[in-house]
This record gives C-alpha cells, sequence and structure tokens, in this order.
C-alpha cells in the first residue's frame, strides 16, 4: 500500500516536472531571431512599397539551388518580417512533386517537368522564373594529385564504370606529366531524382559521344557506384573515401575545399569551375518561351561547359491572395536584389535581358 | 560444483566450461566496449556544442542557411515535445480502454482476439508504413502540419501501449477484482478504483516507453511535417522539425562543421529526452515489481 | 496459475446497471476504434499498392530490375539487400546477445547483474537515428581500411575472396549490418534473458548436483527449456533489423544490387521507401507503397512464428 502510493507519486512528480520545464522553456520566442543589421533595408528598394500582408510560404526542391535560396529569403524575410518562408530542399524532383500534391507553395528545380508528368498538374499552367546559373563542379579525392584534367569522353568513361582505376590510360591521357596512383574509382552519384543530375547527364549527352546512360533526374547508375541524398550528401561522400569522384554544385564544392576537376570545353580549352566560365555559357543561350534553357556544353571560349540554370516553379494561378502576394513579390527579390546577391554566394547571376524577361513574366501570376 | 565432484572433472570438460564463461563475459565487454563507445562519442561531440555560449543552443531558433554554423535547435525541441505530446495525449487513453475492454470483458472472445492480434502484428510493423499512411490519408490534404507528424507517432505507440497495458492489467491479481465484486461494488468501478491504480504504476511505465520510443523516430516525420528554422507551436498549421528530424537532415547537409555540430547537438539532447523517459518508466516499474512481490 | 473466468462473469446473477454498461460501451468503442485505425492502416496500404503490384505481378519481387526511371519495379535486389544485411547483423549479434544473457542469468552475481541489464535497457531507448548518425560521421569513414585488409587478405582464398573481395566502401552493406547488430543486441538480450528467466533454477540445480560444470548444466538443463524463448528473440531481433529503415538509409550506399561483395553498397526495402518516396507519383509511389507492404507481410510471418515458438515454449514449461 505505501509503496504504491510511493510509485504514483514519483510518476507524478515527474509529469510535474516535465510539463513546468515545458512551460517555461515554451515561454518566449527562440533566441538569436533579432535581425542583426538593418543595413539590408537600404537595398531592398525593389521589395514593393507597401507592406506584405503576413503569410508562411512552404517549398521544397533543389539542393543545387539550396545555398542561393537561403540566402536569398534569409535578406527577404530580415526585409520582410510578417513572412516566413520554409525551403525544405530534397530534390528537383521532390519539389516537383510536392508542388503537383499541392503541398508547397513554390518549388525550386534545376530541370523542367517532363511532358509525361505534366498530367500530375490536371491541366494548370506552370511558370519557370531562372534565378540564377552555376557550375557543376566535378569533385575528386585523390591524394597526391591536386590538379586534374578530364575531357568529357573521360567523364563519362568514369561515370559509367568504364574506367576503373584513376592510373587509367585515358585518364593519363587528359593528365600528361602527372603521375596518377592507382587507386580504385570510387563513383558518387544522386541516390535521390536530383535536377543537378540531369544537368550533368545532358552535357554528357551533349559532349561525349561514349554516353550510354541517357539523361535525366535519376539514371541507373553502374554498379558499385554510392549513391548520396542531396549535393551535400554526395560532398560529405567525395570527403570521406579516398578514390571518389562526384558531381556537385560549386557553392558547396566550394565552401568544403573540394578538389575541383577542370573540364573540357567545347572550345578545347582546359576550364576549371568559376562564376566567370558560368557567365561565359549563359551569354548565348536560347532561352524558350517558357524560359526554360539549357547552357550545358555551350560554344564559345572561357566557357565552363558543365554549367547548370536553376529555376523557381510556381503555379500561375495563386488562390490565396497573402500567399500570392508574398510569392510575387520574393520572385521580384530574387530577380533583382537576388541577381546582386547570387555571386557573393557563388551563383553566376542572369545576364540582363533574362532577368527583365523573367521580371516580365511576373505578370502572369494571377492573384487572389 | 562441490570440491568433491570437481576433483573428478576431466580436463577437457574444464576446458570446455572455461571457454564458454569465457564467452559470456567476453560477449559482455564485446557489447559494451562498442556500445558506451557510442554514448561517449556523441556527449563528447554534442556536449562541447550544447555548452558553448549556454543556453544559446537550445534557445535559439535554426539558422535561415543550413550550411552555416551557429543558431539554435529550440524550433525542434519544441518540436519533439509538443508533437510527441499530442501523440501521447491521443494514443495512451485510446490504447489504454482498449486494453482494458481486452483484459477485463474481451479476455478470449473472438473479437478481443482478433485485436489483440493486430495489435501484436502493428507493433512490428517498420515506422515508415505509419508515415505513409498518414501522408496519404492526412497530408496531402491539409500539407505539411506537426499534427500530420502526432498522428503518425500516435499510430505508432497505440500497439505498444495497448500490450504493455493488457500485460500490466493481467498481473493484477484476480483476488483484488473478486474482493471488490463481492463488496457489492460494480463492475466499472472495480475498474477505475481497484485495477488501473493496481495497474498504474506499470502502464505509466508502459506509456513512457511508448514516449520515449516516438520521440526518437524520425521515419514518420519524413514526408508528414516538411521543415522550419523558427519555432512553431500551432501544430495545425504549417510544417514544424523534431530532433529526430534535425539530426537526419542535418547528417545529409554536408562536410561542414555546422551542420555536423548542430546534428551532435541535437543527438546529445535527443538522447537526453530519451533517457530522462526511460528511466522515469523504469523507476516506476521498479517499485511496481517491489508492489507485486510484497 | 489457476484460468480464472474473465470479470464480467465474475459479476453473476446481478443486473448490469446503467454505469456498467456505459463504460463497457466506452471500452468496446476505443478497441473497435483502435481496430479500425489498424486495419485501416493495412488496407490503405494494400490497396494505394495495388497499381504497382498488377503491373508487376510476382516479378514485384522476384525480378531483379529497380528502375524507376524506366518504370520497371522489380524489388529482388531490394529483398536480397534487407534478408543480408539482416542476416549478417544477426549473426554478429546473436552470439553476443545469448552471451550477455547467459552472463547476467547464470554466472553474474546479482549486483552486476542489475547493473548490466539496466545498462542494456538503457542502451535499448538509443534512438536508431542517432546510431545512423554516429555511423555516417563516425564508423563508415573510418573502416574502409578494416574492409580493404580483409580483402586483401583473403584475395586468394576462393569463397572468401567473393564474399570480401571487390571494391571495399565505407558506406556498404556491412556497415549497415554493423549498426543494425548494434541496435538489435540489446532487444535480443532482453528477450533472450526472459527466456532463460523462466527455466525453473531446481533443473539447474539438478545438473550440478549431478557434477555436471556450469556449462554443462546450461547445455543440458536450460538450453532445452529456453530454446523456444530464444529462436523467438532471434525472430524478433531479426523483424527489427529488416525493418529498419533510417540507420540503415544512412549508411549503406542507396545502390541497389545483387552481389556477393559485402562491402559493396547495397540497399534495403525501407531504406529505398524512405530515398525515393518524397519524390514519387503514380506508379512509382505506388510502388514504393507495395515495398512497404512487402515488408509488412515479412515482419508479419517472422513476428508470427516467434509468438508460436513462445507459446509452443510457454505450453511445454507448464506442462
Amino acid at each position: 500500500m505505501i509503496n504504491r502510493i510511493h510509485a504514483s507519486q514519483i510518476a507524478k512528480t515527474a509529469a510535474g516536472a516535465l510539463v513546468i520545464a515545458l512551460g517555461l522553456s515554451a515561454c518566449g520566442s527562440d533566441g538569436g531571431t533579432t535581425t542583426a543589421t538593418t543595413t539590408a533595408n537600404g537595398s531592398t528598394s525593389a521589395t514593393t512599397g507597401t507592406k506584405l500582408a503576413a503569410a508562411t510560404l512552404n517549398a521544397s526542391g533543389s539542393s543545387f539551388q539550396m545555398t542561393l535560396e537561403q540566402s536569398a529569403l534569409a535578406a527577404f524575410t530580415q526585409a520582410n518580417p510578417s513572412i516566413t518562408i520554409n525551403y525544405a530542399g530534397g530534390g528537383s524532383a521532390k519539389g516537383k512533386q510536392d508542388l503537383a500534391d499541392k503541398v508547397v507553395d513554390f518549388a525550386g528545380t534545376d530541370s523542367a517537368v517532363k511532358p509525361e508528368d505534366l498530367g500530375k498538374f490536371k491541366g494548370a499552367t506552370l511558370l519557370y522564373f531562372p534565378i540564377a546559373a552555376a557550375p557543376i563542379a566535378v569533385t575528386y579525392k585523390l591524394g597526391g594529385v591536386a590538379k586534374l584534367q578530364l575531357s568529357a569522353e573521360t567523364v563519362a568513361g568514369i561515370f559509367q564504370g568504364d574506367i576503373a582505376k584513376w592510373d587509367d590510360a585515358k585518364i593519363k591521357a587528359d593528365n600528361p606529366g602527372v603521375t596518377m596512383p592507382s587507386t580504385n574509382i570510387t563513383i558518387v552519384h544522386r541516390s535521390d531524382g536530383s535536377g543537378t543530375t540531369s544537368n550533368f547527364t545532358k552535357f554528357l549527352v551533349a559532349a561525349a559521344t561514349n554516353w550510354k546512360l541517357d539523361k535525366g533526374d535519376t539514371i541507373t547508375w553502374p554498379k558499385n557506384s554510392v549513391g548520396a541524398e542531396k549535393n551535400t550528401g554526395v560532398a560529405s561522400a567525395v570527403t570521406q573515401t579516398d578514390g571518389a569522384i562526384g558531381y556537385v554544385d560549386f557553392a558547396d564544392a566550394k565552401k568544403a575545399n573540394l578538389a575541383m576537376a577542370s573540364i573540357k570545353n567545347a572550345a578545347g580549352e582546359w576550364s576549371l569551375p568559376s562564376l566567370e566560365g558560368a557567365a561565359a555559357a549563359l551569354a548565348n543561350v536560347k532561352v524558350a518561351d517558357d524560359l526554360t534553357f539549357t547552357a550545358a556544353n555551350a560554344a564559345g571560349p572561357g566557357v565552363y561547359p558543365i554549367t547548370a540554370p536553376t529555376w523557381v516553379l510556381v503555379y500561375a494561378k495563386q488562390p490565396d491572395k497573402a500567399k500570392g502576394e508574398a510569392v510575387k513579390a520574393y520572385l521580384n527579390f530574387l530577380l533583382t536584389d537576388g541577381q546582386t546577391l547570387a555571386p557573393t554566394v557563388n551563383y553566376a547571376a542572369l545576364p540582363t535581358d533574362l532577368a527583365a524577361k523573367a521580371k516580365d513574366q511576373l505578370s502572369k501570376l494571377q492573384i487572389g | 560444483m562441490t570440491p568433491l565432484a570437481q576433483s573428478r572433472v576431466g580436463r577437457s570438460r574444464k576446458a570446455r566450461n572455461f571457454a564458454a564463461v569465457a564467452w559470456m563475459v567476453g560477449a559482455v565487454l564485446v557489447a559494451f566496449i562498442p556500445l558506451l563507445f557510442i554514448i561517449v562519442h556523441v556527449v563528447q561531440k554534442g556536449l562541447g556544442v550544447v555548452l558553448r555560449s549556454f543556453p544559446h543552443f537550445l534557445n535559439d531558433a535554426l539558422p535561415l542557411i543550413t550550411t552555416n554554423a551557429g543558431g539554435g535547435i529550440r524550433p525542434a525541441i519544441m518540436g519533439t515535445l509538443l508533437m510527441t505530446g499530442a501523440a501521447a495525449a491521443m494514443a495512451i487513453p485510446l490504447g489504454v480502454m482498449g486494453s482494458i475492454y481486452l483484459n477485463e470483458y474481451g479476455r478470449d472472445g473472438r473479437f478481443a482476439r482478433i485485436l489483440r492480434f493486430f495489435a501484436e502484428v502493428m507493433s512490428g510493423v517498420p515506422s515508415i508504413v505509419m508515415g505513409l499512411f498518414i501522408y496519404t490519408i492526412y497530408t496531402l490534404q491539409k500539407g505539411w502540419t506537426g499534427f500530420g507528424g502526432s498522428l503518425a507517432l500516435a499510430c505508432l505507440m497505440l500497439p505498444i501501449v495497448i500490450r504493455s497495458s493488457e500485460e500490466m492489467l493481467r498481473l493484477v491479481p484476480n483476488e483484488l477484482r473478486q474482493a471488490s465484486l463481492a463488496l457489492g461494488c460494480p463492475q466499472w468501478r472495480t475498474i477505475l478504483s481497484v485495477v488501473m491504480p493496481a495497474a498504474a504504476p506499470g502502464i505509466i511505465s508502459g506509456s513512457m516507453l511508448a514516449i520515449a520510443r516516438a520521440a526518437g523516430e524520425t521515419a514518420p516525420l519524413l514526408f508528414t511535417i516538411g521543415i522550419v528554422s523558427r519555432t512553431n507551436f500551432d501544430l495545425f498549421h504549417g510544417p514544424n522539425t523534431a530532433l529526430s528530424q534535425q539530426i537526419y537532415t542535418n547528417a545529409f547537409a554536408g562536410p561542414f562543421p555546422g551542420p555536423q555540430e548542430r546534428a551532435w547537438g541535437s543527438a546529445l539532447t535527443l538522447i537526453a529526452i530519451v533517457m530522462l523517459c526511460s528511466v522515469v518508466a523504469r523507476v516506476v516499474a521498479a517499485r511496481f515489481t517491489k508492489v507485486q512481490q510484497s | 496459475m489457476q484460468n480464472l473466468p474473465a470479470t464480467h462473469r465474475l459479476t453473476g446473477n446481478r443486473r448490469p446497471n446503467r454505469g456498467d454498461r456505459a463504460f463497457r460501451s466506452v471500452a468496446l468503442a476505443c478497441g473497435l476504434a483502435v481496430l479500425i485505425i489498424l486495419g485501416l492502416i493495412a488496407f490503405t496500404s494494400t490497396n494505394k499498392a495495388w497499381p504497382a503490384f498488377s503491373k508487376e505481378g510476382l516479378g514485384f519481387v522476384f525480378s531483379d530490375n529497380w528502375a524507376p526511371n524506366e518504370k520497371h519495379f522489380g524489388a529482388l535486389a531490394l529483398v536480397f539487400g534487407t534478408i543480408l544485411s539482416a542476416a549478417i547483423a544477426l549473426l554478429l549479434a546473436v552470439p553476443v546477445s545469448v552471451g550477455i544473457a547467459l552472463f547476467v542469468t547464470e554466472i553474474a552475481p546479482p549486483r552486476v547483474a542489475r547493473i548490466v541489464t539496466s545498462v542494456v535497457d538503457l542502451l535499448a531507448a538509443v534512438p536508431s537515428v542517432v546510431y545512423g548518425l554516429w555511423a555516417m560521421l563516425a564508423l563508415a569513414p573510418n573502416i574502409v581500411g578494416l574492409y580493404t585488409r580483409i580483402g586483401s587478405a583473403t584475395k586468394s582464398i576462393p569463397i572468401l575472396s567473393a564474399i570480401f573481395g571487390g571494391q571495399a566502401q565505407g558506406y556498404s552493406l556491412t556497415t549497415a549490418s554493423i549498426v543494425l547488430a548494434i541496435m538489435i543486441t540489446p532487444i535480443i538480450t532482453s528477450l533472450a534473458r526472459e527466456a532463460l528467466a523462466t527455466v525453473p533454477p531446481s533443473d539447474k540445480a539438478g545438473a550440478l548436483a549431478l557434477g555436471a560444470t556450469q556449462w554443462e548444466a546450461i547445455r543440458v538443463a536450460v538450453f532445452p527449456k529456453a530454446r523456444g524463448g530464444l529462436v523467438a528473440a532471434v525472430l524478433l531481433g531479426l523483424g527489427r533489423a529488416m525493418g529498419e529503415t533510417i540507420a540503415v538509409a544512412m549508411v549503406i550506399g542507396s545502390s541497389p544490387q545483387i552481389t556477393s561483395h559485402i562491402f559493396s553498397p547495397s540497399a534495403t526495402l525501407a531504406g529505398t521507401v524512405a530515398s525515393q518516396f518524397g519524390e514519387a507519383s503514380g506508379t512509382h509511389r505506388a510502388a514504393l507503397i507495395g515495398l512497404g507492404v512487402v515488408l509488412f507481410g515479412i515482419t508479419i510471418v517472422v513476428n508470427s512464428a516467434a509468438r508460436m515458438l513462445v507459446a509452443r515454449a510457454d505450453r511445454a514449461l507448464a506442462a
């Protein structure tokens, strides 16, 4: 009898303590959320003069644009505190699917919706807003090899499993005078459906006649390759395995200090990933009416051949007024201040005429 | 063995006995060393992060740029507590009442046996199936919400609560019930005033273990709650986040110190919460066993 | 223990009053609600998975071609990865778990036994995502050296080279199995401990009195009676290992393939669902839910077998 009372007393006390702790910590808002500076306000003159109604925008998709997206929304929400934007990442394919399921308000994507997938959107009009482009770096980890040059055919041979060791003849041919170790090559690719994969394989289809694996958000990779989630997952996997090679977006590769290979471009030059190379690739792109385009293996000097564009995808019809206005304001921000922000986080800004075309497309949003 | 018997035991039998004992002791070491090594590793990596300019890590919002360092995990702590709490509020009453039905009324009837079978089977189902189920029937309609996560966690907790509660009710001696009924108490009063208090410590203990399990789960939350960087107290509107999800997301967020530290810090915090629930559960259960034995 | 009748039958000839009826209805309603929820989960999953099942037929489980981009959904490689990773995990975990259980029940002094038991039980509470994090950031990067050494040591031995050969990866089947083994050890240990504890001490005492060594007494008197419970413990550990999603997805390398090289990347049913569901639609989504259903089915079979064994062991003990 006495012991039983003690047991339930203990339980009650523990429960009480937990509740009190919960109550205390629930008071107040998160620390560290006060805006550090207001200098950003001076440059956000491009945002609408009227104050935006409170809204929460949910988004998911491309991890390629994640760094830019998060930097942009940090600046935008600082200037417009009534708006909250949650960007969940997860890969271009997830973004497009979430948008089709109407679980998100916009999607980040590096690849267009395939014609056979358009049915998912039930006939609704979609708008592609290009926001930036960036190099896809071919990153590798190989002790003792500081500089690596790879032609498109060699890259294709490596990533489809034809070339198994780093001292293969084809790699040596691309790197005269460099001693290559005989380490095994470990291919690292994306396990989730990825616009980065799509753009990388688009390059291989365009530039390498020996590439057999086609292109797309998901392809069938050779056996014994390692699949990792998101660009950052590939970056992690490459850093951890000696002899690994993988394709990562430039921003993450630079931030992680990964070694990057120079790729031979269409003009025959060896080109290291750089924003200038990406800008050169964008200079003469042919843009479709819906503002989709490809910058893979662009012609001309100084081009980095594996340059990938990235878009924000939205429905043209925005039934919720507050959300619609927020989306419009945010897209406007991306196409104005965002373009100045992009190079600071390792993305190439759009050519001015393309940015202008995208801004014009904002009028196609039907809000309310 | 008695000394007399021992002197007659052949050498090979002694050797085999020694080998067996060595195996048992060795097994304990082989298991403990890596297990404790993992815990120590998590504590070591996580404690530095949590204690750095305490209490900022526990109190600040998540950084808006995932690959950056800094920020805190308060949104995740709140998310875990709120979602698990809501799940418990749904699963525990339902489960305990269901187990009351199973043990006090249904016993061996056909319906009771079907229910028991389902609960048994369901407790072994991978948690991701629960997540997919809630995604299909709730998230696709209502979008990312903390409540979707709670529903998925509740589905996970329900079979566990039913089975452990039924076990506890069964342990209550029938003499208690008979005495109460003999004294003229109606059956429902008997259950509420006699059986439940007797089984309460065990039921509480079982429920706390279910809560600990739910707090640590990631898979059911993957597709149902989205992600946020500021605490969202509204479980019914807008996405949310949880400690387990933060660990998972930051593990894939690249070879950068920021996300990795956040992952270790979240892991330590999560372990602390889960351990607290488990320890409370076992203390309560231990007292209960003493009652049973007295 | 006598089989006493259900409480309500003890009430005999008393007329059930309103309170009793109301309470009973509430309890019954809760029971029904639970059954409906659980049944709904089973039904909805199978229903949603049906398009994939009907498209692939038996090939869903038996053909090795998981290529969602080409709309092929043959999950054999995933079944292979699931079973093999769980099998290796059991191989590593069972000797350790049974050893610990024996240590605690047979030879440890009571104080030590209590400490060991408490620690093992607490370790069972560590969430799987934490194990996965450790495996991803600490284990996988550092274990490649060990794999490569094993690979080169067994290079010339025919069968072993097929198992340990090939290009060793940190993110591989074996790494996942190691994490699984660590995770299921506490579960198997506590269940094995319960099984061993049900054996009456008099049996063992009798064997010892007849001159057996400790080990012989265990082998002769304890194991036969506890065998059902022990096998059930192993089966439940197997079920848990096959169903583990997160920790496995983090380190297995996400590459479905059927290969004898255990140091190569692989993929499991649950892990594939976790990585691909977010972006899937239509038949792909149905196929992933179908994977969940297949896993569900395997888990039911394994858990039911375990339950039957325990019931049989209980009956044998009571006899």
